[in-house]
Formats: structure tokens, sequence, C-alpha cells
């Protein structure tokens, strides 16, 4: 039996196996799918204090090799998500993390304030990297010193386990992860969608009504598993990889470069049914290949020496 | 919180049959793996290639036949997704996800039942009045019309002929059946008296038709039920990129968007805006 248990900071999880927020519902909408045991946790979409309707359709796009949505964050906000989603993860094994999100530093941290009692909740997954609020502008995103402020903020209000999500759209983002560290977070998901656009020539129409949006899928995979390296090699923290995982392979892949779990998003619209069996496809493809546990990957590219 | 349907499941389903259907589509046969029993006519299923040939995202499809252990889908072959289905090899394997969406709704035969289908959207009205006739309904107390640009976009009009309601038929260019539209024709057979006023109608075809008759049904203070065609990414509610817009008075509640793919794909007129 290959073991899979790997931990994120102080939650230890059966497996890396992670839904990414926003492509898994708020809550267990998806347990006819995939049964809860089968994800290391499950990840909520983002949630907002403020009741949030979304962007005008059309909101989503595929394109040649991955897909583009410009959601916009609907949700019915946190009193709603108590009100409905939490009663129903009580007494579940798997852990359940919170994506919260917001439109100012004061947003975030009512967020973590008004959920933190509730004992359904593992851990907050801090939604610094939304390409589809405020125009593209990503403001918590891009910034080391805005996003450090918000973390240090939050952290004053909770004492769960803080995980700062990160976009791929910076210039260096080993400064955003050091910066998510010294905020006080305790581990990173690396990485958001990156900002991507679609038109029609002959219409002369944007594909998305927002013009642009997030882009996201197989498309994605080498930028994010960069982005992931990266953010392993400046902190200390776990890293949560995210970004066109699909296959067994995929999410070898992300542990290889030193991530310690890892989401899934997109590949979840091709396949439903996907999280069910993705678990054991590692677990079997590790047996094959006579690894004993997921544990012995993680990390790898650092312990081979480099080419000469 | 809009969760996928309960009976839903992604499975492989094997593809029995293709046959041309029309000038540019195909009826697509196929045997799931874990046969369903009766499915409510209007329900759709999210399809895809199993060996990955064609685009990421599985392509919406309303269940156009049921017969045994099958499921029969009506296809306009317009991009690289139907493409790809059209293409699938007999004997291969499709993902199949569903089935999926509302349906239509049980409406009383009376008034009588107008069904109103503009080229493939005549898709999800086989099995409807299928099921009605064998509920039964009354041959008299269903009528559908079947319009589209031209006879080569009335997929399949045989086969609706066949089932023993009255058929109309009318194409823009006057290539086969009344020369205009829908409600055009509609709207003759109201004026020559051969169908009642009071109607219940039942839409699925382009936009433009289903915001026409959307107004026609308001205007004229009739129920309607509109089958709604939204781009969807994960069709099982969890996405949110299948929205249409509500009406805070509608009977969908005062969020301001509902998901077509779990709310709809069948919505009543007076709940949305088109
Ligand atoms: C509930 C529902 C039931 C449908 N039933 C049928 C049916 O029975 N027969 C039939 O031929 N067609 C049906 N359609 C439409 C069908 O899904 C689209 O024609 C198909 O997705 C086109 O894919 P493509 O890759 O060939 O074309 P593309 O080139 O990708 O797109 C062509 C057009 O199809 C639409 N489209 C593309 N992708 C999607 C998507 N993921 N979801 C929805 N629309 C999309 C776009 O708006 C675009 O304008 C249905 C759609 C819905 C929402
Ligand atoms: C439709 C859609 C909605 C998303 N919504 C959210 C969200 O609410 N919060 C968030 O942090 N990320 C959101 N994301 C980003 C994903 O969680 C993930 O970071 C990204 O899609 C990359 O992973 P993937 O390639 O596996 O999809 C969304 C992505 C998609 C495609
Ligand atoms: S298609 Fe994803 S929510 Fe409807």
């Amino acid at each position: 039996m290959v073991s899979l248990t790997t931990h994120v900071g102080s939650l230890e999880l059966a497996n890396p196996i992670l839904s990414a927020s926003g492509t898994f519902g708020h809550g267990l909408e998806m347990k006819h799918f995939v049964a809860p045991d089968c994800l290391g946790a499950w990840v909520s979409k983002t949630v907002t204090v403020v009741p949030r309707e979304g962007n005008p359709a059309p909101r989503i796009r595929e394109t040649e090799a991955g897909f583009l949505n410009s959601i916009g964050l609907e949700n019915r906000g946190v009193a709603a998500y108590i009100a409905e989603v939490l009663p129903s993860l009580r007494s579940l094994k798997v852990p359940i993390i919170t994506n919260i999100g917001g439109e100012s530093l004061e947003a975030f941290v009512e967020a973590a304030e008004l959920l933190s009692g509730f004992a359904e909740i593992a851990a907050f997954e801090v939604n610094l990297s939304c390409p589809n609020v405020d125009g593209g502008k990503l403001p918590f995103a891009t910034d080391p010193h805005v996003a450090e402020s918000i973390m240090a903020s939050v952290r004053k209000v909770t004492d769960k386990p803080l995980f700062a999500k990160l976009s791929p759209n910076v210039s260096r983002i080993s400064d955003m992860a050091k910066a998510v560290e010294a905020g006080g977070a305790h581990g990173i998901t690396a990485v958001n969608t990156l900002l991507g656009m679609q038109v029609d020539w002959r219409s002369g129409r944007f594909g998305l009504a927002t013009r642009m949006g997030g882009y996201s899928g197989t498309a994605i995979k080498p930028v994010a598993l960069r982005c992931a390296y990266e953010c392993v090699q400046a902190v200390e923290i776990p890293v949560i990889g995210c970004g066109g995982i699909s296959t067994a392979s995929d999410v070898l892949e992300f542990l290889a470069v030193g991530c310690s779990a890892i989401q899934v998003g997109t590949a979840s619209f091709s396949d439903p049914g996907l999280l069910s069996h993705l678990a054991q496809d590692v677990a079997n493809l590790l047996a094959e290949n006579g690894v004993d546990q997921v544990q012995d990957i993680i990390g790898r590219v650092n312990q081979v020496p480099a080419r000469a | 919180m809009a969760a996928p349907p309960p009976d839903a499941t992604s499975q492989l389903a094997q593809v029995a049959s293709i046959v041309p259907c029309g000038s540019d589509g195909v009826l697509l046969r196929v045997i799931p793996r874990t046969p369903f029993g009766p499915l409510n006519a209007g329900r759709f299923f999210m399809l895809r290639r199993a060996d990955g040939v064609g685009p990421l995202i599985p392509r919406p499809f309303s269940i156009f036949k049921q017969e045994g252990d099958s499921i029969e889908f009506l296809i306009k072959v317009i991009g690289p997704g139907t493409q790809a289905l059209a293409g699938a090899a007999i004997d291969s394997d499709l993902t199949l996800i569903g089935p999926l969406g509302n349906g239509w709704p049980e409406i009383a035969p009376e008034p009588v039942n107008i069904m109103l289908a503009g080229g493939i959207g005549s898709a999800p009205f086989y099995e409807l009045i299928q099921s009605k006739l064998a509920k039964g309904a009354a041959p008299e107390s269903l009528l559908m019309i079947y319009g589209a640009a031209t006879r080569g976009f009335l997929y399949d009009l045989e086969a609706f002929e066949q089932l023993g309601v009255r058929v109309l038929s009318t194409t823009d260019d006057g290539s086969h059946g009344f020369h205009g539209n829908v409600l055009q024709c509609l709207e003759a057979e109201w004026a020559a008296g051969r169908v009642s006023e009071s109607a219940q109608l039942m839409a699925c075809g382009p936009e433009p038709m289903l915001k026409a008759v959307g107004r026609l049904a308001e205007e004229r203070k009739l129920k309607a039920w509109l089958s709604l065609e939204s781009y969807m990414g994960c069709g099982v509610g969890i996405c949110n990129g299948c929205v249409v817009a509500t009406r805070p008075d509608g009977e969908l509640g005062s969020w301001p968007n509902a998901k077509c793919c779990v709310e709809g794909p069948v919505f009543a007129n007076e709940a949305v805006r088109l």
C-alpha cells in the first residue's frame, strides 16, 4: 500500500489532492461525483462578506488549450455561507478549507472574523489574486506590502491556518511569497489564473463581457509549475501547487518541485468524476514505479545533482 | 445552493450509430455503460470524446430520443466540439455527463400545448410529445410548429410528423411548408381560427426567436416556457459560467442570476430576462 499522507503546515491530509476554489462548489455539491474522502481537503469557492452578483455574461470561453473565465466572485456572502453551507459540512472527517476574498483589507479581516469561530472550517485560503474584480488590476496580488499587511491583519483575528493564494501575473512571484510568509501565512497556494483575453476578429467582439478574464487549464501548467517552484525556493512554509493539473503524472510533477499538495480546477469540468480516482491513480503510478510513499517525491528536483 | 442533479453520473457511453441528418446535422446514438431509467424530456447531457480528440470542455446536448438502453442526440455540426463528436468511430467511447438540468415542466393538456421549435431547437421536443401521448394526452391537445431558415435545417422532420400530432413546418425562404417564421405561422393559425388563442407555449430555438416568443406571451398573457441555451463550463452548477438574468419578482427569487445548467435549461418566461 502506497502512503499518500501529506502535511500542509499543521494539517494532515490523507492525500495531496485538493479541489481548486471556484471549480467545485461552496460545500459538498460535488459529492454525487466525488465521495468526500477521495480528496485530501475540499476548498470552497471564494466567499466575501458582501454578496457579489458577479460579472455579466458571457463569463466563460474555451480557447485553443485552456479556459477563460470572468465569473467575478459571484457568491451570496458570508452570512449565507454560514447559514446554508456550513451546516452541511458538520461531522465530516475530511478538512474543509474556506477561501475568503474581499475588496479591501477590512473586508478580508471581517470575513475571517465572521468565520473563525466555526469548527467545520479547518483553514482559510486567502484569495489575494482574483483577476476578475477591479478590472484585472489585482490590487492585492501585485504589491508585496499590501499582501503582507492583509495576511498580517487576518492573522490577528484567527488562529486557523492561513494559506495565501497568489497570482502568476507578477514579475517576481518569489517577492510575493516572501511577503505573505512575513505576514504570517502558514502556506501558499500557487497559482490563481493568468490574465487572458479572447476576441472574434470577424465581429470585432470580445469573447468575455469583461474583455479580460482568468486563463486556466492544461495550457497554464508549465507557468504554474514554475511559479510553484519559485515559491518553494523562496520560503519555508509549504506550497500547494495549482494550475493545469489533470493527471497523476501532473500531480507528481508539482510534488517533485517541492509542493506539499496540489489543487485541481478546470480539469473537473472535462470530467466531474476525475477527483474520485485521481488519488488512486497517483498511488498506482507510484506503486508501478516502486515508490511506497508520496513523501519521497516531494522536492525530488532538489535532491538530484544538476546536469553537468 | 444549486447542486448537480442527484441522478447525474459521469460515465463512458459507446457510440452505436452516427447517421447524417439534414444539411449539417447528425443523429448520434450512444449506449451508456450504466443505462438510465426514463428521463424527463428537455434534460441534457454534456458530451466529449473519451479519446480526448476535440475540445477540453464537454458540450451540452438535449436528449432527442431515449429507446431501451440507448440515448440519441440530434446534433448540428458547427464547430470543433460538434465536429469531433460527428467524427467519432462506431463502438468508440464518449464521456457522458448527466442527465442534467430540469427538463420541461408537467403542464395540463388544456389549454392547448403549442411547441415552437427553431432549427436544432427541435431536439428536446420529440420525447416531450412522446411522453405526453404516452400519459394519455389527446393528440389534438398538442401542436408543434417547427421552423428553420431553410428545409435542410428542419432536422428529422419526418420523425416528428410520424408522432401522430399536428406538426406545421415553416421556412424563412419558403423552401418547405409555411413561408415565414414560427410566430408568423402561429399568428396565421390563430387568425384562421384553427387553434385556440388561449394556449400554453413551449419554445426552444435561437435567441431572437425565444425573445419574440417571450414578448408575444407577455402581450397575450399566455403561459410560456423557454428552453435557453447558454455557454456552459461544467453543466453541473459549480462554475457559475452559464448564468441567465432573472426578474426580481419571478419564481427564481431575488438573486439576479440563475444557473442555466441546474435551474434550467427550461425557464418560465416570467422568471427570466433575455
Ligand atoms: C442545454 C443545451 C442543450 C443543447 N442541445 C443541443 C442539441 O440537442 N443539439 C445541438 O446541436 N446543439 C445543442 N446545444 C448547443 C450546443 O451545445 C452547441 O452548438 C455546441 O456546444 C457547439 O460546440 P462546437 O465546439 O461545435 O462549436 P463552437 O465553435 O465552440 O461554438 C459555436 C457556438 O456554440 C456555442 N457554444 C460553444 N461551446 C459551448 C458550450 N460549452 N456550451 C454552450 N454553448 C456553447 C457558442 O455560443 C458558439 O456561438 C445545446 C446547448 C445547451 C446549452
Ligand atoms: C470558473 C472558475 C472559477 C474560479 N473561481 C475562483 C474563486 O472563486 N476563487 C479563487 O481563489 N480561484 C478561483 N479560480 C481559480 C482556480 O481556483 C485555479 O486557481 C485556476 O483555475 C488554475 O487551476 P486549473 O488550471 O486547474 O483550473 C476559478 C477558476 C475557474 C476556471
Ligand atoms: S455550466 Fe457551470 S454552473 Fe452552469
